[in-house]
């Protein structure tokens, strides 16, 4: 199957375009009004039939009865002394108090990068809608910081992050495209630095990491170590050797045919078991390995739904001009049908840092929902569930929100499927 | 000018031979597979060995002596095998009830997202942004934790027309309780059944050869109704409504769903609704144009338009995306072991911490899961089959 011909919406597919033929689509959005008056908008949008303006009539109800409800709760009802007491809790888990400018140095080393990345990157023109919702955002995140913050040394200290995030910006905007191969090898090799930060030099051991820093470092490790394996696991699937399409098969139907809370529990109670004695791997190294593992897999199939997109033609051209497998499928496949799978891979990078609130599923890990499900069996805060846990929601949701607009946006730069 | 030609080229040496190659390749590969796989085998041998425990499966015949909350019929004496099988059911059951109520509201609002109604428009593609790109779990655990825990204790049960109560207790419904006379009724009850299929598709044969209206859904629900309700009268009214109450402490009577079903029912269906009704909409928009025009030059309406020319071929477009959906919800199910809810992933959670035996546990769990898979993925496979030979697009 080629990606124009998988089935829509396969797997956890973000942004379904839909075209499956040349055809339009048969019941098309409405088109934003243009030359109306507003009068007119509201008639044709709501009150266009009898049935319509009964819908309008409900759905309004609900939703004014809904935002009542959710006003209520957030500003009047809710009592959010939970959150702000547990608040670094939330952050890096059990992390020692004095080993904390480690994860400091980390988030201004990302910050950092991030600036010069967004710096690098071609500008988005400024609309008026743009501008508001970046405005609304900056103001509801300042505010949010400013409430829930009392220390001012972390507002300080936050505050030193967004001016390295702007000074990054400002250095990607002097010095141009000319840094972005460099940027991208300091991305790649971002990651162990931020692990070497943490651990090495009398650092701290990853029992102790937690919070969301630690579903953000499991879904890190996760993507880069199964990537790899991924495209291996897909090109052993296509090989024409038998021995090593079966394994590759096999391996992948396996762990894909399985719920990840049997992995995890594999990885924890099994795991060990396999290993040599004596090699006491601790719980959250054995959980990581699994959700490479589970990772693997799933890139496996996304890379082999763009290896199948790439034409006979390419490979019979690179074997006519007298490459071998391994060049071949470096030097001519691979690039190509890995630009098609960005959009897949994305949704499922998307996916699989969802998923790390799996962690807490097991009990011995003190990821974010974790420990925003433990923070209620303190007696002060007994009976405050859900303003404990609207926020690992809310933490999980702008991630992946945010990357899911974003690679909405990736997906139209590349003109995947434009081809 | 004999002379001149070259001698035949010398034979290419063995190991660039391709097939050769190919064959030593395979068998290092396998080989190397094998001698993984045989350490892997002896470290499991004598770390199980260490733990005073064996590789055998006699295990799941002793008694298993811990209680499971809810589900088919088990005490604590019951041997492992059975608790095991009270889990498997617990996953079916949600999973299945899960898999209907999913689709339905996936269709729903799949179809709200291209309503020509703004607000409806926006209301269902908010639910989309905000359900999708949260984890699962996170919601599962906010139904329990915050909303189905939250609600009244039992004493204070929230009371629907003194029928059905809910409270942080579960919530119970009425249900129906079977009498003497039952087992003949079930006899009636399927004769019902035939007679309205039957009855069906002859008013739909017949409304197919002559054009006039087959009111069959009247002709079907009739008969039905008349059957089973003669049958009922005719057996001695085998079944009257059992009503739950409330007592002290528990509920009695009626059918009880407890928080943890009800929150892991709730959780799994309104997130897999979300990628459904995605799919849905990708579908719908996935059919031409020109179906849509030639259902208005007919004259249809919105409804009939929908109805009888875009589901039918949407839905075919739809069914291996929703597939794996299907697929997703019942392997999702197993986040049940983070509420306490007993199914598969949680009885077997609890044998292992009872007694230990990890690998076989797991080796039938996996098992379990994988077979639940290829067995939802054959019956969609079949589904997909039957639609798709009606003709149409392929």
């Amino acid at each position: 199957m080629s990606p124009e011909l998988r089935p829509p919406g396969s797997e956890e597919q973000y942004e379904f375009t839909g075209a499956v033929g040349q055809d339009a689509p048969a019941v098309e959005i409405a088109p934003e009004a243009q030359p109306q008056t507003p009068g007119e908008w509201i008639h044709r949008n709501l009150f266009s039939s009898t049935f319509n303006s009964v819908l309008t009539v409900i759905s309004a109800a609900v939703v004014v009865w809904v935002l009542l409800q959710l006003f209520q709760f957030v500003f009047v009802s809710g009592d959010w002394s939970v959150l702000k007491a547990n608040l670094r809790v939330y952050m890096v888990g059990r992390f020692p108090l004095d080993e904390l400018w480690r994860v400091w140095l980390d988030l201004y080393l990302v910050m950092l990068l991030v600036g010069l990345s967004r710096g690098v990157l071609p500008r988005r023109p400024w609309t008026l809608r743009r501008a508001v919702t970046l405005a609304v955002i900056a103001a509801v995140a300042v505010g949010l910081v400013l409430y829930l913050v009392e220390s001012g040394r972390v507002l300080a200290l936050l505050g030193v992050a967004v001016g390295i995030e702007l000074a990054g910006v400002a250095i990607g905007r002097i010095v141009g495209p000319r840094l972005r191969a460099p940027l991208l090898v300091a991305w790649i090799l971002a990651f162990p630095v931020i692990v070497i930060v943490l651990r090495a030099f009398g650092g701290v051991k990853p029992e102790l990491w937690g919070g969301f820093m630690l579903n953000v470092i499991v879904a890190v490790v996760a993507i880069f170590v199964s990537f790899p394996i991924g495209i291996l696991l897909a090109l052993g699937r296509r090989s024409t050797l038998p021995a090593v399409r079966t394994f590759s098969v096999g391996f992948i139907e396996l762990i894909r045919g399985v719920p990840l809370v049997t992995l995890l529990i594999f990885g924890i109670f099994v795991l060990p078991l396999l290993l040599p004695p004596g090699l006491d791997l601790p719980n959250i190294v054995l959980a990581m390995i699994m959700f490479i593992v589970f990772s693997s897999a799933y890139t496996a199939e996304i890379t082999r739904g763009g290896l199948q997109g790439v034409p006979d033609g390419q490979y019979e051209a690179a074997q006519a001009l007298g490459f071998r497998y391994p060049r071949m499928m470096a030097l001519v496949v691979l690039p190509q049908a890995l630009r098609n799978t960005i959009p897949a891979m994305i949704s499922h990078n998307i996916s699989l840092f969802k998923d790390t609130s799996l962690l807490a599923a097991l009990g011995f890990f003190s990821d974010l929902l974790s420990v925003a499900s433990r923070a209620t069996r303190d007696l002060e805060f007994v009976g405050q569930e859900a303003e404990a846990l609207l926020p690992a929601g809310l933490v999980f949701w702008v991630v992946a929100y945010s990357m899911a607009k974003w690679s909405q946006r990736v997906e139209r730069r590349v003109g995947v499927g434009e081809r | 000018m004999a002379e001149t030609i070259a001698a035949a080229p010398p034979r290419p040496p063995l190991w660039r031979n391709v097939l050769f190659r190919r064959i030593v390749g395979q068998v290092v590969f396998a080989v190397l597979l094998v001698a993984a796989g045989r350490e892997l085998f002896l470290n499991l041998e004598f770390n199980v060995a260490q733990r005073a425990q064996d590789l055998g499966f006699g295990f799941l015949n002793s008694q298993a002596g811990f209680p499971i909350g809810e589900g088919i019929e088990y005490s604590t004496g019951d041997p492992i095998s059975r608790a095991f099988v009270v889990g498997l059911a617990n996953t079916l059951r949600v999973s299945a009830l899960g898999l209907v109520l999913a689709t339905i509201l996936g269709l729903f609002i799949g179809i709200a997202r291209l309503s020509p109604n703004w607000l409806v428009r926006r209301i269902s593609q908010m639910y989309v942004d905000v359900i999708r790109n949260t984890p699962v779990l996170i919601q599962i655990v906010f139904w329990w934790a915050a909303v189905f825990l939250a609600i009244p204790t039992i004493q204070n049960s929230l009371s629907f027309f003194g029928v059905a109560y809910l409270s942080n207790r579960g919530a119970v419904i009425p249900w129906f309780r079977l009498e003497s006379g039952a087992s003949t009724w079930r006899w009636f009850l399927l004769a019902a059944v035939v007679a309205a299929v039957a009855l069906w598709r002859w008013r739909t044969r017949r409304h197919e050869r002559t054009g006039q209206p087959h009111h069959r859904v009247r002709w079907s629900l009739g008969a039905f109704v008349a059957i089973a309700v003669s049958g009922f009268v005719l057996t001695g009214t085998p079944t009257d409504a059992n009503i739950p109450q409330v007592l002290e402490r528990s509920y009695e009577g009626g059918v009880r769903f407890s928080p943890e079903f009800a929150a892991l029912l709730v959780g799994l269906v309104i997130y897999t609704a979300a990628f459904i009704a995605e799919i849905i909409r990708g579908s719908i928009q996935a059919v031409p144009k020109g179906q849509r025009e030639a259902a208005e030059a007919l004259g249809l309406s919105r409804w009939q338009q929908l109805r009888f020319v875009i589901l039918p071929q949407a839905l075919r477009i739809a069914i291996p995306a929703i597939n794996s959906q299907y697929l997703n919800l019942m392997k999702n199910s197993s986040l049940a072991l983070a509420i306490g809810f007993p199914d598969l992933a949680h009885v077997s959670s609890s044998i292992i911490n009872q007694r230990g035996h990890e690998p076989q546990m797991l080796l039938l769990m996996m098992g379990t899961y994988l077979t639940i898979s290829l067995t939802i993925s054959v019956v969609m496979n079949i589904l997909n089959r039957s639609v798709a030979a009606k003709g149409g697009r392929r």
